[in-house]
């Protein structure tokens, strides 16, 4: 069963590659999410009250449900052209994401030998999906997609964090989640400032030297 | 008595929504930086009052608290350019910000200092867009958003130092060095260069600089003068900790030519687009990344060298402050930053003329300036250490870098004035005692004998 599901979070990845639109972006969000929740839900052996509370928090209403919804929000306020306009065609972007996960997986069997706590599945994927996520800042011009492509980012740190067992101390827990509201709800608010200076919020232009 | 330090800003802040004059909001500013000093003062004569922090953390406690009471009095009192809505916030941010970066130099847990060190970015981006400027709106989100990246690939690196030891995880860096011979070296190895990539996004090393020059030079000179000399220093923290664990392990050797590499990356760097640079806050940001880039090559070179980057942060952080709150000054009587626009300050305003002058010859390593010792001992290791093509390059670039900073330096004070301008006293004695404060110190070293 957690298997299927990380491979599931992997398939999203390839789709990312390949699809133009905006909204599809955001419904990979909305699957991550989801797919995160049920991964934490299939590893917590013994799930009292608040522990469950502080997880549906964060990935069921947080990463599936809020920024996802914050984000089309925006979208459709500043009318936003509705594509994603890399700088790299899909195919080159797909060919990229092959070698992303051959590079990831590559490195999780060779690690395997080195620590006895690693899943190399997840952490393979994990690792892709940062990679992933770096990869949608560079070859992106717009705002949007910036941040979608951070969000990503942000879906592999906490994938990475399960991975690496339950040996992690609380309070970074509790810092992930932390750093991911606060930026977000920044990221928003500065994206509709960003609309009213500028009267573009694709991509703001005055600093260049 | 550290905790007075995390609930003074919150009482204030809740304070702060009573007031409705900027001069009180300045003065409870005042207050706050006053106890800083005075808390760092207590710390350095007995360590117990703060929490039995280690040397380097005590260091940069005592800068910040050092700059933090400079920048309180150079905007005591100056004309309100925002609604006093605004300035509340801003009142708030800047309280939070030093707070964190108070909070990043007590942590031991390299955890606990990234969530600290992340504070610092959401506090500050804030600060950085007061203005509300269409050019600082843009420099904040490209900083917040940078550093964003940057910060959650130094997460990474945390978590693979987790994966790095085998049962029990600890992220304390003195329990990690106890417990070094059941580190994993590959893991720690990866670990490494994720936190040197992401923190190393903070502290402005290249290739990940982009966002330092559009912040510095857009954010209002107080917040400037905190970025540069304060923030920089703490995010060098996590960085020169890890260094700890990693001579520890026995890979020592690795660790130091990462320094050197980026050191020398970053100065070169920063020597071509200062050259580029029209605007004289750009340019003074060009040199942080490039004395980063300095303090990066004596913890690379290491031996006696270490203690020269030691001083190299202290004196660095004096200056550049003291130059950022002199650039204020310019902004506020020319309202230009293109350094081609502007002239004839020492008519103008002759004090800030002399500290620019100043300010411009303590920064390029002339003595008294204690960067003059610390880039002497440096270039030293380096021809010590066998470095010779590094030695070489490393004066170059300094040359080009002084060169760069001169011609900008001699084109805004000589020439003639065109009317002249009173300021503040506050705005004259906040830089002018940081580099009374350089310059005593780069006489007198042996103050500072910190390891």
């Amino acid at each position: 069963m957690l298997e299927i599901l990380v491979l599931l979070f992997g398939l999203s990845l390839l789709f990312a590659s390949v699809t133009n639109m905006l909204s599809s972006l955001i419904r990979i969000l909305m699957a991550q999410g989801l797919i995160l929740f049920a991964i934490t839900l299939l590893k917590t052996t013994q799930l009292n009250w608040f522990s469950f509370s502080f997880i549906a928090l964060e990935t069921l209403i947080f990463k599936a449900i809020i920024i996802p919804w914050f984000i089309s929000d925006t979208i459709r306020k500043n009318q936003t052209h509705r594509e994603v306009e890399a700088s790299v065609s899909n195919f080159f972007s797909l060919a990229i994401m092959s070698f992303i996960f051959v590079f990831s997986f590559a490195l999780a069997v060779y690690s395997q030998t080195r620590s006895t706590k690693l899943f190399p599945l997840e952490f393979g994927i994990a690792f892709a999906t940062i990679l992933k996520g770096i990869f949608i800042i560079i070859a992106n011009k717009k705002l949007i997609t910036h941040l979608v492509g951070y969000l990503i980012l942000e879906n592999g740190v906490f994938l990475l964090s399960l991975s690496a067992g339950s040996h992690l101390p609380y309070i970074v827990n509790l810092g992930v989640s932390m750093d991911i509201m606060i930026s977000i709800m920044i990221a928003v608010l500065f994206i509709n400032r960003i609309k009213s200076t500028f009267d573009d919020a694709d991509s703001p232009t005055t600093l260049k030297e | 008595m550290p905790w007075l330090l995390f609930v003074y800003p919150f009482l204030a802040a809740i304070v702060v929504l009573t007031i409705k004059q900027q001069k009180n909001l300045d003065k409870l500013i005042i207050v706050h930086a006053v106890l800083q000093l005075g808390v760092g003062i207590a710390g350095y004569l007995n360590r117990s009052y703060l929490a039995h922090m280690d040397n380097l953390g005590l260091l940069v406690f005592l800068i910040t608290s050092t700059l933090y009471l400079a920048v309180a009095l150079y905007r005591f009192g100056t004309e309100p350019n925002a609604p006093i809505k605004n300035y509340r916030i801003h009142t708030i941010c800047l309280m939070f910000f030093v707070a964190a970066m108070d909070g990043a130099c007590l942590a031991q847990d390299l955890g606990l200092i990234w969530i600290f060190v992340e504070a610092t970015t959401l506090a500050s981006a804030m600060l950085i867009s007061f203005e509300h400027y269409k050019s600082s709106l843009e420099a904040a989100w490209k900083y917040l958003f940078i550093c964003s990246v940057g910060i959650a690939l130094a997460f990474v690196g945390i978590l693979l130092l987790v994966i790095a030891q085998p049962e029990y995880a600890s992220l304390n860096v003195d329990n990690m060095v106890a417990g070094v011979k059941h580190i994993s070296p590959f893991w720690l190895k990866m670990a490494f260069v994720f936190i040197m990539v992401g923190f190393g996004t903070k502290i402005g090393l290249a290739p990940l600089h982009f966002w330092l020059p559009d912040a510095h030079s857009e954010a209002p000179a107080p917040i400037s003068a905190l970025l540069s000399g304060a923030l920089l220093n703490t995010a060098l923290i996590p960085v020169l900790r890890i260094n700890k664990l990693m001579q520890a392990a026995g890979l020592g050797a690795l660790a130091q030519q990462v320094y050197l590499f980026m050191g020398f990356l970053s100065i070169f760097i920063a020597a071509v687009f200062i050259l580029k640079s029209q605007n004289y806050k750009r340019v003074l940001a060009y040199s942080s990344i490039e004395n980063m880039g300095i303090i990066m090559l004596a913890f690379g070179a290491g031996g006696t060298a270490i203690y020269a980057g030691h001083l190299h942060i202290l004196g660095h952080s004096l200056i550049k402050a003291a130059f950022f709150l002199t650039a204020g000054n310019i902004v506020s009587i020319y309202h230009d930053k293109q350094w081609r626009n502007v002239s004839g300050l020492l008519e103008n305003n002759k004090p800030s003329g002399w500290l620019w002058l100043i300010a411009f010859a303590f920064i390029i390593g002339m003595p008294p300036s204690p960067l003059f010792y610390s880039e002497f001992k440096i270039a030293t290791a380096l021809i010590q250490n066998g470095h010779y093509f590094g030695f070489t390059a490393f004066m170059i670039l300094l040359a080009i870098i002084a060169w760069a900073i001169g011609r900008v330096s001699l084109q805004i004070t000589m020439g003639t004035g065109t009317q002249a301008t009173r300021l503040k006293k506050g705005m004259i004695i906040a830089p002018a005692m940081l580099l009374v404060l350089a310059a005593i110190i780069g006489v007198w070293l042996p103050v500072l004998n910190l390891p």
